[in-house]
């Protein structure tokens, strides 16, 4: 079943074309990456999907349900949640707040005495989804009434992942997660993020730069190149193509895998 | 002495209006990024409406009456100064409240005119403490201040609601990512702050007779005091608007009265100029 | 024809069109200084004063346009430049001004004076103000501007504070008593001269650096512009033209009193800017008459016993200018951003292309 659905979107930014017709799918449970260069257009693709930026053309369909113009608050109930490029955690709120916002923002109207009353009737609920995230990413029970600001760059990608859970998302859409991370870090987010997938069902879509841990992390890929996709199928097939080696995986075509 | 301690405690009471008047910028800004211009108005509309109210019923049915349509009234201006998303920066919000700020002085000389009004105090018998005379409005005004500023406190810090402000401000990106709503989040800052000021507006009529024009000096009062609270401090807000309020009261008392809007408004440039050191963009 | 032709080409047709352009302008500006004197007496006034504020408004858009810098305070700029050309004018000693017929110096020394002062002055504040900015630098200015006024009334042996000072010299040059047409016709001269001075600088190197300011400040410090520098010019630049607009209406109005000073008339020129455009000095010129002419006409209104069957009550005529002033500026800033005029334009010019657009697929 396909879970995210991009067709022929395309993104201005004034006169200036970000991204020419681009289509993508996700399916539930898989791990799909979007890969591309600096300036491809990725973020703005991620953001079309989110609802952040309405693209000038194309269809966004989120579950079979056409959701093209969208609030980020209607694709968040929809069951997609992202994890923004940099983190943005909450940073003067302690990592505890960050989660429970997560789940807070789930059910947030625009009347907020409604979505209030909402959000204190499921305070059971919430705890035990919080208990599942921190069962889920332990460091962040040692950390929770730490101000989510005070953590370390890890340790704050955790927080914004978890943040992202607390929505009880299908889908988790995951903006540069290697940006400014040691590799061992990076590793054990990816480890942790197939486990999630694996065991819990959650389909990831990763947009990152890096083709390396895109992957080693995904079974599909699609390649974007100033604004349009240029190749895509899965990442064994991906890794081999001569073009991909040379230009992402910074080896030429005769060097050993 | 005890004049200058008359001075002080008379100080406190008017910086109390300051600080609250400070605060509720504090909460605006810190939810929004906007610095409301209007926020004066709101003690304004607050204390001529109980003074219209007042002759129909019990004062504190009226100050609450007052209240909740100022505050009715402030969910107004957040729409209108939030703007449309995407294309009204913070500035042309600010800008956007100047002009709100002098509708406003319109729609309240049309409807109240121009004689200053005033409504009695809670109590015109003063208690006289070592000399010093010390007016019950005074001294509830004050303990207002304090009481706004530890509820404010929890309300950002322990409720939800206060939490999805304070996030809003520390990422509006992530904010609206998780699926809060901006706006909506604009207009509870706006309403609370609203409330809030027109409380202070309520209690300080009594003392100090409001009219259309009033409005202005309140609202570069409160900026001052939120000012030493580099616009997001609660707490500093509070005690800017007490040192502020003292501070004015004794050059009205020892130097010229003619000086004390000049006083204000030399140390917001003061302070102004020292919360922006090293600071290159807003 | 090579490339190079062609460019030559280009850049021959760009002279003519700027000689065009300044051509324009002169008899634009021959124009306006000609017309008091065709104007009856009350009009002639509101014209002077539409030429006083337009003057303001150009220092201003340039300020606000290109440095990106919202000064809430150019009323105090032209406060201090009033009072300082009528208190020269007049005698700076209060008792001398009563008594001695011969205190203070020359009306036109006076004037010249004006700008001058509020020059230095915009100098000295200048430099800690231009590294504000936002609410910060609005909320600065204003208190400067308040600061001022203010001072009228707490210095109000050496201001005449509410009752203000009665300027009974008059201008005169060469001669010739720069009074009523005279004095509009002088303004509007003046005027003409900002334009012309100000389209000259937008195409020099340095209104190439503002540009480039403008633009993208980073970036243009980042390629060796000294940023601090240009606001600073100018901010001096408009204080300097709210200078000069304050000295002349010295002898427009015969008249120093604070109702003319009031904080009102700093967010006027705000609200006058927003009209024209930021950075768009024709645009401030149209700011300015669109908004003298608004106010006398709901001063007018105001003026009548009742309106649309309601009785008027006698602060009317404030209620109404403060109503649709207040109204005008969260209009524009809502809707157009960076100016009635370049929105209404702009919404023009895509409705031409829509149309166009249509008629080519026909």
């Amino acid at each position: 079943m396909t879970l995210l659905a991009l067709e022929d979107v395309v993104i201005r930014y004034g006169q200036a074309v970000a991204v020419d017709g681009v289509s993508l799918a996700v399916g539930s449970g898989e791990r799909v990456a979007l890969i591309g260069p600096n300036g491809a257009g990725k973020t703005s693709v991620l953001n079309a999907a989110c609802g952040v930026i309405r693209p000038a053309a194309g269809r966004v369909e989120i579950d079979g349900r056409v959701l093209t113009r969208a609030t980020p608050a209607a694709v968040v109930r929809r069951g997609i949640s992202q994890v923004p490029e940099g983190r943005h955690v909450f940073a003067t709120l302690p990592v505890e707040a960050n989660l429970l916002l997560g789940a807070y923002g789930r059910v947030f109207r625009l009347e907020i005495v409604s979505s209030t009353l909402r959000y204190l009737r499921s305070k059971r609920d919430v705890r035990e989804q919080v208990e599942r995230v921190y069962e889920l990413l332990p460091k962040l029970r040692e950390l929770r009434e730490r101000p989510a600001g005070r953590t370390s760059g890890g340790e704050q990608q955790m927080v914004a992942i978890g943040r992202a859970l607390m929505a009880r998302p299908r889908l988790l859409a995951i903006d540069e997660l290697s940006l400014g991370l040691a590799p061992v870090l990076v590793q054990s987010l990816a480890e942790f993020l197939v486990r999630l997938n694996e065991e819990e069902g959650v389909a990831i879509l990763l947009v990152d730069q890096s083709a390396t841990l895109a992957f080693s992390l995904c079974e599909r890929a699609y390649v974007l190149e100033t604004g349009r996709i240029v190749l895509d199928g899965a990442s064994r097939d991906l890794e081999g193509r001569t073009e991909v080696r040379s230009a992402y995986l910074g080896r030429g075509p005769e060097d050993p895998a | 002495m005890t004049t200058f301690f008359q001075f002080v405690v008379v100080g406190i009471s008017t910086g109390s209006v300051f600080a609250i008047v400070g605060m509720s910028l504090v909460l605006v800004y810190r939810a929004t990024g906007i610095v409301n211009f209007a926020q004066g108005v709101f003690a304004v509309l607050a204390g001529l409406l109980t003074y219209s109210f007042v002759q129909h019923m019990p004062l504190a049915l009226a100050a609450v009456l007052a209240t909740l349509a100022t505050a009715l009234v402030g969910t107004l201006v957040a729409v209108v100064a939030v703007g449309f998303r995407g294309r009204t920066t913070h500035l042309a919000s600010l800008i956007i409240t100047v002009g709100i700020a002098i509708f406003a002085e319109a729609v309240l000389l049309a409807a109240f005119g121009e004689v200053p009004r005033s409504y009695p105090a809670i109590s015109d018998r003063a208690w006289e403490v070592g000399g010093v005379l010390i007016q019950p409005q005074y001294a509830v005004l004050a303990l207002v201040a304090l009481a706004a500023a530890f509820l404010l406190t929890l309300f950002l810090r322990r409720t939800i609601v206060g939490q999805a402000l304070v996030a809003a401000a520390d990422s509006p990106r992530a904010a609206e990512l998780i699926g809060l709503n901006l706006r909506s989040i604009a207009v509870i800052a706006f309403a609370v702050a609203g409330a809030l000021t027109a409380v202070g507006g309520v209690l300080l009529a009594p003392t100090v007779p409001v009219s259309y024009s009033s409005g202005l000096t309140i609202t570069i009062n409160g900026f001052a005091a939120a000012v030493f609270g580099g616009l997001v401090s609660i707490r500093l807000a509070l005690l800017g608007g007490y040192a502020l309020g003292v501070l004015q009261q004794l050059v009205v008392g020892y130097v010229d009265s003619q000086y004390s809007l000049i006083i204000a408004l030399l140390v917001m440039l003061v302070l102004i100029g020292w919360r922006s050191r090293g600071e290159l963009a807003v | 024809m090579s490339a190079e032709l062609a460019a030559e080409g280009r850049a021959a047709r760009r002279r003519r069109v700027g000689a065009a352009r300044v051509a324009a302008l002169v008899g634009a500006t021959v124009f306006a200084c000609w017309l008091p004197f065709q104007l009856g007496l009350g009009d002639v006034g509101l014209y002077d004063r539409m030429g006083l504020y337009a003057l303001v408004a150009i220092g201003l858009t340039l300020l606000i346009g290109f440095a990106g810098q919202v000064s809430l305070g150019q009323g105090g700029f032209f406060l201090i430049g009033a009072y300082t050309s009528g208190l020269l004018t007049m005698g700076l000693d209060a008792d001398a001004r009563l008594v001695d017929p011969q205190a203070g110096i020359d009306p036109l020394l006076a004037v010249a004076i004006a700008p001058l002062v509020t020059a230095a002055i915009a100098v000295v504040i200048g430099i800690p103000l231009m590294r504000l900015r936002g609410h910060y630098l609005a909320f600065a200015t204003l208190a400067f501007a308040l600061i001022a006024w203010s001072l009228l009334y707490a210095q109000d042996g050496f201001t005449g504070g509410q009752y203000g000072v009665s300027v009974t010299k008059r201008l005169v040059v060469a001669g010739h008593e720069i009074t009523g047409a005279t004095h509009a016709a002088v303004v509007w001269g003046l005027v003409g001269l900002a334009l012309l001075l100000s389209t000259n600088l937008v195409s020099s190197r340095v209104g190439r650096a503002l540009q480039a300011i403008a633009a993208n400040e980073p970036a243009a410090a980042a390629s060796g512009i000294n940023v601090a520098l240009y606001k600073l010019q100018l901010f001096v630049f408009a204080a300097a033209m709210a200078g000069l607009a304050g000295g002349l209406f010295t002898f427009f109005a015969q008249f120093l009193g604070p109702e003319d000073f009031g904080i009102i008339v700093s967010l006027l020129f705000v609200v006058m800017v927003s009209i024209g455009g930021l950075g768009s000095v024709y645009g401030a010129v149209v700011g300015a008459v669109t908004i003298v002419y608004v106010e006398h006409k709901l001063r007018e209104l105001g003026t009548h016993e009742t309106l649309l069957g309601w009785d008027l009550p006698s602060t009317a005529p404030s209620i109404l200018s403060l109503g649709v002033f207040g109204l005008l500026l969260i209009v524009i800033m809502l809707f157009f951003p960076h100016g009635l005029l370049p929105g209404v334009a702009g919404g023009i010019r895509s409705a031409r292309n829509r149309v166009a657009g249509l008629r080519r697929s026909a």
